[in-house]
Protein backbone atom coordinates (compact mmCIF):
# COMPACT_ATOMS: atom_id res chain seq x y z
CA UNK A 1 0.00 0.00 0.00
CA UNK A 2 2.90 2.36 0.69
CA UNK A 3 4.10 3.37 -2.79
CA UNK A 4 0.67 4.16 -4.25
CA UNK A 5 -0.85 6.09 -1.38
CA UNK A 6 2.07 8.46 -1.14
CA UNK A 7 1.27 9.67 -4.66
CA UNK A 8 -2.52 9.68 -4.50
CA UNK A 9 -4.44 11.79 -2.03
CA UNK A 10 -4.87 9.87 1.21
CA UNK A 11 -8.55 9.30 2.08
CA UNK A 12 -9.20 10.51 5.61
CA UNK A 13 -12.22 10.57 7.90
CA UNK A 14 -12.38 13.00 10.83
CA UNK A 15 -14.40 12.00 13.91
CA UNK A 16 -14.85 14.64 16.59
CA UNK A 17 -17.95 15.82 18.43
CA UNK A 18 -16.57 19.33 18.71
CA UNK A 19 -17.56 21.20 15.51
CA UNK A 20 -14.81 23.81 15.80
CA UNK A 21 -12.16 21.15 16.00
CA UNK A 22 -13.67 18.99 13.31
CA UNK A 23 -13.72 21.93 10.91
CA UNK A 24 -10.19 23.00 11.80
CA UNK A 25 -8.75 19.53 11.31
CA UNK A 26 -10.74 19.02 8.12
CA UNK A 27 -9.52 22.34 6.69
CA UNK A 28 -5.89 21.61 7.60
CA UNK A 29 -6.06 18.20 5.97
CA UNK A 30 -7.74 19.51 2.82
CA UNK A 31 -5.25 22.37 2.44
CA UNK A 32 -2.41 19.87 2.70
CA UNK A 33 -3.93 17.86 -0.15
CA UNK A 34 -5.62 15.07 1.76
CA UNK A 35 -9.01 13.83 0.63
CA UNK A 36 -11.41 14.18 3.55
CA UNK A 37 -14.06 11.65 2.52
CA UNK A 38 -16.22 11.89 5.63
CA UNK A 39 -16.67 13.62 8.97
CA UNK A 40 -18.69 12.41 11.92
CA UNK A 41 -19.67 13.69 15.35
CA UNK A 42 -20.75 10.49 17.10
CA UNK A 43 -19.67 6.87 17.24
CA UNK A 44 -22.78 5.67 15.43
CA UNK A 45 -22.32 8.21 12.63
CA UNK A 46 -18.64 7.33 12.42
CA UNK A 47 -19.27 3.62 11.91
CA UNK A 48 -22.02 4.15 9.33
CA UNK A 49 -19.94 6.61 7.31
CA UNK A 50 -16.78 4.55 7.70
CA UNK A 51 -18.44 1.68 5.86
CA UNK A 52 -19.75 3.95 3.11
CA UNK A 53 -16.70 6.17 2.58
CA UNK A 54 -13.94 3.58 3.18
CA UNK A 55 -11.26 5.97 4.46
CA UNK A 56 -7.64 4.84 4.75
CA UNK A 57 -7.07 6.82 7.92
CA UNK A 58 -9.54 7.70 10.68
CA UNK A 59 -8.52 10.72 12.74
CA UNK A 60 -10.43 9.92 15.91
CA UNK A 61 -11.27 11.76 19.09
CA UNK A 62 -11.81 9.31 21.97
CA UNK A 63 -14.41 11.40 23.80
CA UNK A 64 -17.38 11.09 21.47
CA UNK A 65 -21.01 10.08 22.08
CA UNK A 66 -21.69 6.33 22.06
CA UNK A 67 -20.06 4.15 21.02
CA UNK A 68 -16.85 5.81 22.22
CA UNK A 69 -13.55 6.00 20.38
CA UNK A 70 -12.36 2.62 21.63
CA UNK A 71 -15.53 0.96 20.34
CA UNK A 72 -15.29 2.75 17.00
CA UNK A 73 -11.66 1.65 16.63
CA UNK A 74 -12.54 -1.99 17.28
CA UNK A 75 -15.61 -2.03 15.00
CA UNK A 76 -14.02 -0.10 12.15
CA UNK A 77 -10.89 -2.28 12.07
CA UNK A 78 -12.99 -5.44 12.25
CA UNK A 79 -14.83 -4.20 9.16
CA UNK A 80 -11.73 -3.12 7.28
CA UNK A 81 -8.42 -4.30 8.76
CA UNK A 82 -6.42 -2.31 6.19
CA UNK A 83 -7.69 1.00 7.60
CA UNK A 84 -5.59 2.89 10.13
CA UNK A 85 -6.73 4.74 13.23
CA UNK A 86 -4.92 7.82 14.52
CA UNK A 87 -6.16 8.85 17.94
CA UNK A 88 -6.25 12.61 18.35
CA UNK A 89 -7.36 13.31 21.86
CA UNK A 90 -7.61 16.31 24.14
CA UNK A 91 -8.35 14.11 27.06
CA UNK A 92 -5.43 13.08 29.21
CA UNK A 93 -7.29 9.91 30.05
CA UNK A 94 -4.47 7.37 29.99
CA UNK A 95 -6.55 4.23 30.23
CA UNK A 96 -8.69 5.21 27.21
CA UNK A 97 -5.67 5.76 25.03
CA UNK A 98 -4.19 2.42 26.01
CA UNK A 99 -7.53 0.70 25.30
CA UNK A 100 -7.75 2.32 21.87
CA UNK A 101 -4.23 1.17 21.06
CA UNK A 102 -5.04 -2.35 22.23
CA UNK A 103 -8.12 -2.24 19.99
CA UNK A 104 -5.86 -1.55 17.03
CA UNK A 105 -5.15 2.19 16.79
CA UNK A 106 -1.63 2.69 15.46
CA UNK A 107 -1.08 6.31 16.32
CA UNK A 108 -1.71 8.75 19.13
CA UNK A 109 -1.36 12.49 19.19
CA UNK A 110 -2.51 15.03 21.77
CA UNK A 111 -4.59 17.85 20.36
CA UNK A 112 -2.04 20.43 21.37
CA UNK A 113 0.25 19.01 18.67
CA UNK A 114 0.97 21.46 15.86
CA UNK A 115 -0.56 21.38 12.38
CA UNK A 116 2.65 19.99 10.91
CA UNK A 117 2.82 17.26 13.52
CA UNK A 118 -0.75 16.26 12.71
CA UNK A 119 -0.19 16.19 8.93
CA UNK A 120 3.02 14.23 9.39
CA UNK A 121 1.27 11.79 11.72
CA UNK A 122 -1.56 11.17 9.22
CA UNK A 123 0.97 10.52 6.45
CA UNK A 124 2.98 8.13 8.60
CA UNK A 125 -0.04 6.25 9.89
CA UNK A 126 -1.34 5.89 6.31
CA UNK A 127 2.04 4.40 5.32
CA UNK A 128 1.55 1.78 8.00
CA UNK A 129 3.98 3.32 10.47
CA UNK A 130 3.13 3.74 14.11
CA UNK A 131 3.07 7.19 15.59
CA UNK A 132 4.20 7.14 19.18
CA UNK A 133 4.34 9.97 21.63
CA UNK A 134 6.59 9.56 24.66
CA UNK A 135 3.38 9.35 26.70
CA UNK A 136 2.06 6.42 24.64
CA UNK A 137 5.41 4.65 24.81
CA UNK A 138 5.30 5.01 28.58
CA UNK A 139 1.78 3.53 28.67
CA UNK A 140 2.70 0.57 26.47
CA UNK A 141 5.89 -0.04 28.42
CA UNK A 142 3.92 0.10 31.66
CA UNK A 143 1.39 -2.38 30.27
CA UNK A 144 4.11 -4.90 29.39
CA UNK A 145 5.68 -4.43 32.81
CA UNK A 146 2.30 -5.04 34.41
CA UNK A 147 1.70 -8.19 32.36
CA UNK A 148 5.20 -9.44 33.19
CA UNK A 149 4.67 -9.00 36.93
CA UNK A 150 4.23 -12.56 38.24
CA UNK A 151 1.94 -11.28 41.01
CA UNK A 152 -0.46 -9.72 38.51
CA UNK A 153 -0.76 -12.57 36.04
CA UNK A 154 0.27 -16.17 35.63
CA UNK A 155 -0.79 -16.18 32.00
CA UNK A 156 1.44 -18.46 29.92
CA UNK A 157 0.36 -16.55 26.80
CA UNK A 158 1.47 -13.21 28.17
CA UNK A 159 3.27 -11.16 25.58
CA UNK A 160 6.91 -10.34 26.19
CA UNK A 161 9.16 -7.77 24.65
CA UNK A 162 12.63 -8.66 23.48
CA UNK A 163 15.48 -6.80 25.12
CA UNK A 164 15.94 -4.72 22.00
CA UNK A 165 12.26 -3.82 21.81
CA UNK A 166 12.27 -2.77 25.46
CA UNK A 167 15.36 -0.67 24.88
CA UNK A 168 13.84 1.08 21.88
CA UNK A 169 10.47 1.66 23.53
CA UNK A 170 12.17 3.05 26.61
CA UNK A 171 14.14 5.53 24.53
CA UNK A 172 10.97 6.65 22.76
CA UNK A 173 9.30 7.09 26.15
CA UNK A 174 12.23 9.26 27.18
CA UNK A 175 11.37 11.59 24.32
CA UNK A 176 13.87 10.51 21.68
CA UNK A 177 12.88 10.57 18.03
CA UNK A 178 13.28 7.41 15.95
CA UNK A 179 16.27 9.08 14.33
CA UNK A 180 17.95 9.69 17.67
CA UNK A 181 17.24 6.14 18.78
CA UNK A 182 18.69 4.82 15.53
CA UNK A 183 21.85 6.87 16.04
CA UNK A 184 22.27 5.81 19.64
CA UNK A 185 21.81 2.12 18.96
CA UNK A 186 23.53 2.20 15.56
CA UNK A 187 20.49 0.81 13.78
CA UNK A 188 18.66 1.89 10.65
CA UNK A 189 15.63 4.11 10.99
CA UNK A 190 13.54 1.31 9.49
CA UNK A 191 14.70 -1.20 12.10
CA UNK A 192 13.74 1.14 14.91
CA UNK A 193 10.34 1.65 13.30
CA UNK A 194 9.89 -2.13 13.06
CA UNK A 195 10.77 -2.66 16.70
CA UNK A 196 8.22 -0.06 17.75
CA UNK A 197 5.56 -1.58 15.50
CA UNK A 198 6.22 -5.04 16.92
CA UNK A 199 5.54 -3.85 20.46
CA UNK A 200 2.11 -2.60 19.42
CA UNK A 201 1.38 -5.71 17.41
CA UNK A 202 2.17 -7.93 20.39
CA UNK A 203 -0.13 -5.90 22.60
CA UNK A 204 -2.98 -5.97 20.05
CA UNK A 205 -2.52 -9.69 19.48
CA UNK A 206 -2.64 -10.31 23.22
CA UNK A 207 -5.82 -8.25 23.40
CA UNK A 208 -7.45 -10.32 20.65
CA UNK A 209 -6.43 -13.56 22.35
CA UNK A 210 -7.91 -12.26 25.60
CA UNK A 211 -11.15 -11.23 23.89
CA UNK A 212 -11.49 -14.60 22.17
CA UNK A 213 -10.82 -16.45 25.37
CA UNK A 214 -13.33 -14.29 27.17
CA UNK A 215 -15.91 -14.98 24.44
CA UNK A 216 -15.34 -18.74 24.70
CA UNK A 217 -15.60 -18.65 28.48
CA UNK A 218 -18.86 -16.74 28.19
CA UNK A 219 -20.14 -19.32 25.71
CA UNK A 220 -20.45 -16.75 22.93
CA UNK A 221 -18.93 -19.15 20.40
CA UNK A 222 -21.91 -21.45 20.59
CA UNK A 223 -24.16 -19.47 18.33
CA UNK B 1 -53.64 -11.10 64.03
CA UNK B 2 -54.41 -9.52 67.37
CA UNK B 3 -57.96 -8.99 66.12
CA UNK B 4 -58.34 -12.68 65.24
CA UNK B 5 -56.78 -13.57 68.56
CA UNK B 6 -59.21 -11.30 70.44
CA UNK B 7 -62.28 -12.47 68.47
CA UNK B 8 -61.46 -16.17 68.87
CA UNK B 9 -60.63 -15.79 72.55
CA UNK B 10 -63.87 -13.91 73.18
CA UNK B 11 -65.85 -16.60 71.32
CA UNK B 12 -64.06 -19.30 73.27
CA UNK B 13 -64.84 -17.60 76.53
CA UNK B 14 -68.33 -16.53 75.51
CA UNK B 15 -69.74 -18.05 78.66
CA UNK B 16 -67.67 -15.56 80.70
CA UNK B 17 -69.81 -12.74 79.41
CA UNK B 18 -72.50 -11.53 81.78
CA UNK B 19 -74.04 -9.52 78.99
CA UNK B 20 -73.51 -11.47 75.75
CA UNK B 21 -75.21 -8.85 73.56
CA UNK B 22 -72.90 -6.11 74.80
CA UNK B 23 -69.99 -8.52 74.28
CA UNK B 24 -71.00 -9.07 70.66
CA UNK B 25 -71.27 -5.31 70.21
CA UNK B 26 -67.75 -4.92 71.62
CA UNK B 27 -66.35 -7.51 69.24
CA UNK B 28 -68.17 -5.94 66.29
CA UNK B 29 -66.74 -2.55 67.28
CA UNK B 30 -63.26 -4.08 67.35
CA UNK B 31 -63.67 -5.63 63.91
CA UNK B 32 -65.11 -2.44 62.48
CA UNK B 33 -62.50 -0.21 64.04
CA UNK B 34 -59.70 -2.48 62.87
CA UNK B 35 -61.00 -2.20 59.31
CA UNK B 36 -61.25 1.58 59.62
CA UNK B 37 -57.76 1.81 61.17
CA UNK B 38 -56.20 -0.38 58.48
CA UNK B 39 -57.72 1.83 55.80
CA UNK B 40 -56.88 5.07 57.61
CA UNK B 41 -53.26 4.25 58.42
CA UNK B 42 -52.61 3.13 54.81
CA UNK B 43 -52.29 6.70 53.52
CA UNK B 44 -49.71 8.98 55.18
CA UNK B 45 -51.97 12.03 54.85
CA UNK B 46 -54.68 10.36 57.02
CA UNK B 47 -52.25 9.59 59.86
CA UNK B 48 -53.32 12.64 61.84
CA UNK B 49 -53.31 13.32 65.56
CA UNK B 50 -57.08 12.83 65.54
CA UNK B 51 -56.81 9.32 64.15
CA UNK B 52 -54.21 8.33 66.71
CA UNK B 53 -56.22 9.79 69.57
CA UNK B 54 -59.34 8.01 68.29
CA UNK B 55 -57.44 4.73 67.99
CA UNK B 56 -56.21 5.00 71.56
CA UNK B 57 -59.61 6.14 72.77
CA UNK B 58 -61.35 3.09 71.25
CA UNK B 59 -58.84 0.78 72.92
CA UNK B 60 -59.24 2.54 76.27
CA UNK B 61 -63.02 2.53 75.97
CA UNK B 62 -63.08 -1.21 75.27
CA UNK B 63 -60.87 -1.79 78.28
CA UNK B 64 -63.10 0.46 80.37
CA UNK B 65 -66.35 -1.30 79.43
CA UNK B 66 -64.96 -4.74 80.27
CA UNK B 67 -66.33 -4.77 83.88
CA UNK B 68 -69.76 -3.80 82.52
CA UNK B 69 -69.75 -6.54 79.90
CA UNK B 70 -68.00 -9.29 81.77
CA UNK B 71 -68.89 -8.25 85.26
CA UNK B 72 -66.51 -7.49 88.09
CA UNK B 73 -63.76 -9.96 88.82
CA UNK B 74 -63.15 -10.73 85.14
CA UNK B 75 -59.85 -12.29 84.19
CA UNK B 76 -59.12 -11.09 80.63
CA UNK B 77 -60.25 -7.77 79.16
CA UNK B 78 -62.44 -7.76 76.06
CA UNK B 79 -59.86 -6.42 73.64
CA UNK B 80 -56.97 -8.31 75.27
CA UNK B 81 -53.80 -7.98 73.20
CA UNK B 82 -55.77 -6.05 70.58
CA UNK B 83 -54.82 -2.83 72.38
CA UNK B 84 -51.25 -3.42 71.17
CA UNK B 85 -52.38 -2.06 67.77
CA UNK B 86 -53.04 1.40 69.19
CA UNK B 87 -49.90 1.20 71.32
CA UNK B 88 -47.69 0.40 68.30
CA UNK B 89 -49.34 3.10 66.20
CA UNK B 90 -48.43 5.66 68.85
CA UNK B 91 -44.92 4.29 69.18
CA UNK B 92 -44.39 4.41 65.42
CA UNK B 93 -45.83 7.89 65.08
CA UNK B 94 -44.43 9.65 68.16
CA UNK B 95 -41.37 7.52 68.84
CA UNK B 96 -40.55 6.58 72.42
CA UNK B 97 -42.57 9.40 73.94
CA UNK B 98 -45.72 8.26 72.12
CA UNK B 99 -45.01 4.63 73.00
CA UNK B 100 -44.59 5.51 76.67
CA UNK B 101 -47.68 7.72 76.76
CA UNK B 102 -49.95 5.15 75.10
CA UNK B 103 -48.52 2.39 77.29
CA UNK B 104 -49.18 4.39 80.48
CA UNK B 105 -52.74 5.29 79.45
CA UNK B 106 -53.58 1.68 78.50
CA UNK B 107 -51.95 0.23 81.61
CA UNK B 108 -53.62 2.73 83.90
CA UNK B 109 -57.03 1.92 82.40
CA UNK B 110 -56.34 -1.78 82.58
CA UNK B 111 -55.34 -1.55 86.26
CA UNK B 112 -58.15 0.81 87.21
CA UNK B 113 -60.94 -1.40 85.82
CA UNK B 114 -59.71 -4.48 87.67
CA UNK B 115 -60.85 -5.37 91.14
CA UNK B 116 -57.66 -7.03 92.12
CA UNK B 117 -54.28 -7.01 90.46
CA UNK B 118 -52.55 -10.35 90.04
CA UNK B 119 -48.89 -10.87 89.36
CA UNK B 120 -49.73 -11.77 85.73
CA UNK B 121 -51.59 -8.47 85.30
CA UNK B 122 -48.60 -6.62 86.68
CA UNK B 123 -46.30 -8.52 84.34
CA UNK B 124 -48.42 -7.63 81.30
CA UNK B 125 -48.55 -3.98 82.27
CA UNK B 126 -44.84 -3.91 82.90
CA UNK B 127 -44.15 -5.41 79.44
CA UNK B 128 -46.45 -2.86 77.77
CA UNK B 129 -44.77 0.07 79.52
CA UNK B 130 -41.29 -1.24 78.63
CA UNK B 131 -42.24 -2.35 75.10
CA UNK B 132 -44.00 0.86 74.02
CA UNK B 133 -41.01 3.19 74.39
CA UNK B 134 -38.58 0.57 73.03
CA UNK B 135 -40.59 0.07 69.85
CA UNK B 136 -40.90 3.85 69.57
CA UNK B 137 -37.18 4.30 70.02
CA UNK B 138 -36.41 1.65 67.38
CA UNK B 139 -38.79 3.29 64.93
CA UNK B 140 -37.05 6.60 65.54
CA UNK B 141 -33.64 5.07 64.88
CA UNK B 142 -34.89 3.35 61.74
CA UNK B 143 -36.39 6.55 60.43
CA UNK B 144 -33.18 8.42 61.13
CA UNK B 145 -31.15 5.73 59.40
CA UNK B 146 -33.45 5.82 56.39
CA UNK B 147 -33.19 9.60 56.26
CA UNK B 148 -29.41 9.35 56.56
CA UNK B 149 -29.29 6.80 53.74
CA UNK B 150 -31.51 8.96 51.53
CA UNK B 151 -29.24 11.91 52.17
CA UNK B 152 -26.14 9.84 51.32
CA UNK B 153 -27.77 8.54 48.14
CA UNK B 154 -28.75 12.02 47.11
CA UNK B 155 -25.22 13.30 47.77
CA UNK B 156 -23.68 10.45 45.77
CA UNK B 157 -26.07 10.98 42.87
CA UNK B 158 -25.38 14.71 42.91
CA UNK B 159 -21.63 14.10 42.96
CA UNK B 160 -21.83 11.68 40.05
CA UNK B 161 -23.89 14.14 38.05
CA UNK B 162 -21.48 16.96 38.88
CA UNK B 163 -18.56 14.78 37.77
CA UNK B 164 -20.33 13.96 34.51
CA UNK B 165 -21.08 17.61 33.83
CA UNK B 166 -17.55 18.61 34.81
CA UNK B 167 -16.12 16.04 32.41
CA UNK B 168 -18.20 17.42 29.55
CA UNK B 169 -17.27 21.00 30.41
CA UNK B 170 -13.59 20.17 30.90
CA UNK B 171 -13.45 18.33 27.62
CA UNK B 172 -14.94 21.34 25.85
CA UNK B 173 -12.51 23.72 27.57
CA UNK B 174 -9.54 21.50 26.73
CA UNK B 175 -10.62 21.35 23.10
CA UNK B 176 -10.90 25.13 22.82
CA UNK B 177 -7.60 25.73 24.62
CA UNK B 178 -5.80 23.28 22.31
CA UNK B 179 -7.40 24.92 19.31
CA UNK B 180 -6.35 28.41 20.44
CA UNK B 181 -2.84 27.11 21.05
CA UNK B 182 -2.64 25.54 17.65
CA UNK B 183 -4.10 28.46 15.68
CA UNK B 184 -2.09 30.95 17.71
CA UNK B 185 1.17 29.28 16.84
CA UNK B 186 0.24 29.35 13.17
CA UNK B 187 -0.73 33.04 13.16
CA UNK B 188 2.41 34.16 14.97
CA UNK B 189 3.05 37.48 16.72
CA UNK B 190 0.74 38.36 19.59
CA UNK B 191 -1.53 35.45 18.73
CA UNK B 192 1.40 33.11 19.26
CA UNK B 193 1.77 34.47 22.80
CA UNK B 194 -1.95 33.88 23.40
CA UNK B 195 -1.57 30.42 21.97
CA UNK B 196 1.35 29.69 24.28
CA UNK B 197 -0.68 30.81 27.32
CA UNK B 198 -3.64 28.69 26.19
CA UNK B 199 -1.30 25.74 25.82
CA UNK B 200 0.03 26.20 29.35
CA UNK B 201 -3.49 26.33 30.75
CA UNK B 202 -4.51 23.32 28.70
CA UNK B 203 -1.74 21.17 30.08
CA UNK B 204 -2.38 22.44 33.61
CA UNK B 205 -6.08 21.63 33.39
CA UNK B 206 -5.37 18.24 31.84
CA UNK B 207 -2.99 17.40 34.68
CA UNK B 208 -5.53 18.57 37.25
CA UNK B 209 -8.29 16.42 35.75
CA UNK B 210 -6.05 13.39 35.61
CA UNK B 211 -5.02 13.85 39.24
CA UNK B 212 -8.64 14.38 40.31
CA UNK B 213 -9.88 11.29 38.50
CA UNK B 214 -7.22 9.15 40.07
CA UNK B 215 -8.03 10.52 43.51
CA UNK B 216 -11.77 10.07 42.99
CA UNK B 217 -11.29 6.41 42.20
CA UNK B 218 -10.00 5.78 45.71
CA UNK B 219 -12.09 8.02 47.96
CA UNK B 220 -11.37 5.89 51.02
CA UNK B 221 -7.72 6.79 50.97
CA UNK B 222 -8.07 10.52 50.58
CA UNK B 223 -6.94 12.25 53.72
CA UNK B 224 -5.66 8.94 55.06
CA UNK B 225 -2.43 10.01 53.40
CA UNK B 226 -0.91 6.54 53.68
CA UNK B 227 -0.25 6.03 49.96
CA UNK B 228 -0.13 8.26 46.90
CA UNK B 229 -0.06 7.49 43.21
CA UNK B 230 3.42 8.39 42.00
CA UNK B 231 2.25 8.43 38.36
CA UNK B 232 -0.45 11.02 39.10
CA UNK B 233 1.84 13.13 41.28
CA UNK B 234 4.56 13.17 38.61
CA UNK B 235 1.86 14.05 36.07
CA UNK B 236 1.51 17.41 37.83
CA UNK B 237 5.02 18.27 36.67
CA UNK B 238 3.67 18.47 33.10
CA UNK B 239 2.25 21.85 33.97
CA UNK B 240 5.82 23.14 33.72
CA UNK B 241 6.78 24.45 30.31
CA UNK B 242 8.06 21.79 27.87
CA UNK B 243 8.05 18.93 30.35
CA UNK B 244 6.67 15.59 29.14
CA UNK B 245 5.85 12.85 31.63
CA UNK B 246 5.47 9.22 30.52
CA UNK B 247 4.05 6.76 33.03
CA UNK B 248 2.03 3.53 33.16
CA UNK B 249 -1.76 3.69 32.87
CA UNK B 250 -2.24 1.95 36.20
CA UNK B 251 -1.59 3.79 39.47
CA UNK B 252 1.84 3.37 41.06
CA UNK B 253 1.03 3.48 44.74
CA UNK B 254 3.81 4.13 47.21
CA UNK B 255 4.00 5.51 50.74
CA UNK B 256 3.11 9.20 50.62
CA UNK B 257 6.44 10.42 51.98
CA UNK B 258 8.39 8.42 49.35
CA UNK B 259 6.17 9.84 46.59
CA UNK B 260 6.67 13.41 47.84
CA UNK B 261 10.42 12.98 48.11
CA UNK B 262 10.69 11.46 44.63
CA UNK B 263 8.61 14.27 43.16
CA UNK B 264 10.83 16.79 44.90
CA UNK B 265 13.94 15.08 43.49
CA UNK B 266 12.51 15.03 39.97
CA UNK B 267 11.51 18.66 40.45
CA UNK B 268 15.10 19.48 41.42
CA UNK B 269 16.38 17.72 38.28
CA UNK B 270 13.94 19.76 36.17
CA UNK B 271 14.99 22.99 37.93
CA UNK B 272 18.53 22.13 36.96
CA UNK B 273 17.47 21.75 33.34
CA UNK B 274 15.76 25.14 33.46
CA UNK B 275 18.88 26.78 34.93
CA UNK B 276 21.53 25.15 32.75
CA UNK B 277 19.74 24.57 29.46
CA UNK B 278 17.00 27.19 29.49
CA UNK B 279 13.56 27.83 30.94
CA UNK B 280 11.82 26.63 27.75
CA UNK B 281 14.16 23.67 27.16
CA UNK B 282 12.28 20.41 26.65
CA UNK B 283 12.71 17.70 29.27
CA UNK B 284 11.26 14.22 29.59
CA UNK B 285 10.37 12.23 32.67
CA UNK B 286 9.80 8.49 32.44
CA UNK B 287 8.40 6.39 35.27
CA UNK B 288 8.54 2.62 35.18
CA UNK B 289 7.10 0.41 37.91
CA UNK B 290 8.42 -3.08 38.60
CA UNK B 291 7.41 -5.57 41.25
CA UNK B 292 10.45 -4.76 43.37
CA UNK B 293 11.45 -1.23 42.35
CA UNK B 294 10.54 1.95 40.55
CA UNK B 295 12.79 3.50 37.91
CA UNK B 296 12.72 7.14 37.01
CA UNK B 297 14.51 8.93 34.24
CA UNK B 298 14.83 12.68 33.74
CA UNK B 299 16.40 13.62 30.43
CA UNK B 300 17.20 16.81 28.57
CA UNK B 301 18.91 17.56 25.29
CA UNK B 302 21.12 20.37 26.54
CA UNK B 303 24.86 20.69 26.02
CA UNK B 304 25.57 18.34 28.95
CA UNK B 305 27.71 19.05 31.98
CA UNK B 306 31.35 19.82 31.01
CA UNK B 307 33.83 17.18 32.18
CA UNK B 308 35.45 17.99 35.49
CA UNK B 309 32.95 20.62 36.56
CA UNK B 310 31.32 18.41 39.16
CA UNK B 311 34.70 17.31 40.52
CA UNK B 312 35.84 20.89 40.64
CA UNK B 313 32.74 21.90 42.51
CA UNK B 314 33.25 19.06 44.98
CA UNK B 315 36.91 20.02 45.45
CA UNK B 316 35.85 23.56 46.25
CA UNK B 317 33.69 22.19 48.98
CA UNK B 318 30.40 22.88 47.16
CA UNK B 319 28.17 19.86 47.14
CA UNK B 320 25.99 21.17 44.35
CA UNK B 321 22.70 20.02 43.05
CA UNK B 322 23.86 16.63 41.82
CA UNK B 323 25.21 15.62 45.23
CA UNK B 324 21.99 16.74 46.87
CA UNK B 325 19.97 14.64 44.39
CA UNK B 326 22.17 11.59 45.06
CA UNK B 327 21.88 12.12 48.79
CA UNK B 328 18.11 12.40 48.78
CA UNK B 329 17.71 9.26 46.67
CA UNK B 330 20.22 7.40 48.89
CA UNK B 331 18.06 8.31 51.90
CA UNK B 332 15.24 6.40 50.21
CA UNK B 333 17.58 3.43 49.80
CA UNK B 334 18.01 3.96 46.07
CA UNK B 335 20.62 5.09 43.61
CA UNK B 336 20.82 8.05 41.26
CA UNK B 337 23.12 7.87 38.26
CA UNK B 338 24.03 10.80 36.07
CA UNK B 339 25.07 10.37 32.47
CA UNK B 340 26.02 13.40 30.47
CA UNK B 341 27.56 14.15 27.11
CA UNK B 342 26.88 15.84 23.82
CA UNK B 343 23.50 14.07 23.73
CA UNK B 344 22.36 15.92 26.83
CA UNK B 345 21.99 14.96 30.45
CA UNK B 346 20.06 12.10 31.97
CA UNK B 347 19.40 11.22 35.57
CA UNK B 348 18.43 7.63 36.23
CA UNK B 349 16.92 7.01 39.64
CA UNK B 350 16.20 3.53 40.96
CA UNK B 351 14.38 3.06 44.26
CA UNK B 352 13.72 -0.45 45.62
CA UNK B 353 10.32 -1.13 47.14
CA UNK B 354 9.83 -2.92 50.41
CA UNK B 355 6.91 -4.91 49.09
CA UNK B 356 4.84 -7.00 51.40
Amino acid sequence: MSADTAEQAIRVMVVDDHPMWRDAVERDLQQAGFDVVAVAATGTEALARFKAARPQVVVLDLQIPEPDGVGVTREALAHDPSARVLVLSASGEQADVLEAVKAGATGYLVKSASREELLDAVRRVARGDTVFTPGLAGLVLGEFRRLADPAASTDPMQPQLTERETEVLKMVAKGMSYKQVAERLVLSHRTVQNHVQNTLRKLQMHNRVELTRWAIEQGLDED
Amino acid sequence: MTLANAVVLNLYRADNFQRPVAGVVCVVVMVAWTAVAVWAYAAPRRRTVGLLVADLAVAVALLAVTPLVKGDGFNATVPGFWVAGALLAWAVRYRWVGGLLAAVVLSATDLLVREEITQANYGNVFLIVIGGPIVGFMCGSLQEMAAERDRAERTAAAAAERARLARAVHDGVLQVLSLVQRRGAELGGEAAELGRLAGEQESRLRTLIRTQERTAERPGEVGGDAVLDLAAELGRLESRAAVTVAAPATPVELPADVVRELCAVVGACLDNVAVHVGPQAPAWVLLEAFADRVELSVRDEGPGIPAGRLEQAAAEGRLGVSESIRGRVADLGGTATLSTGSFGTEWEIVVPLGRR
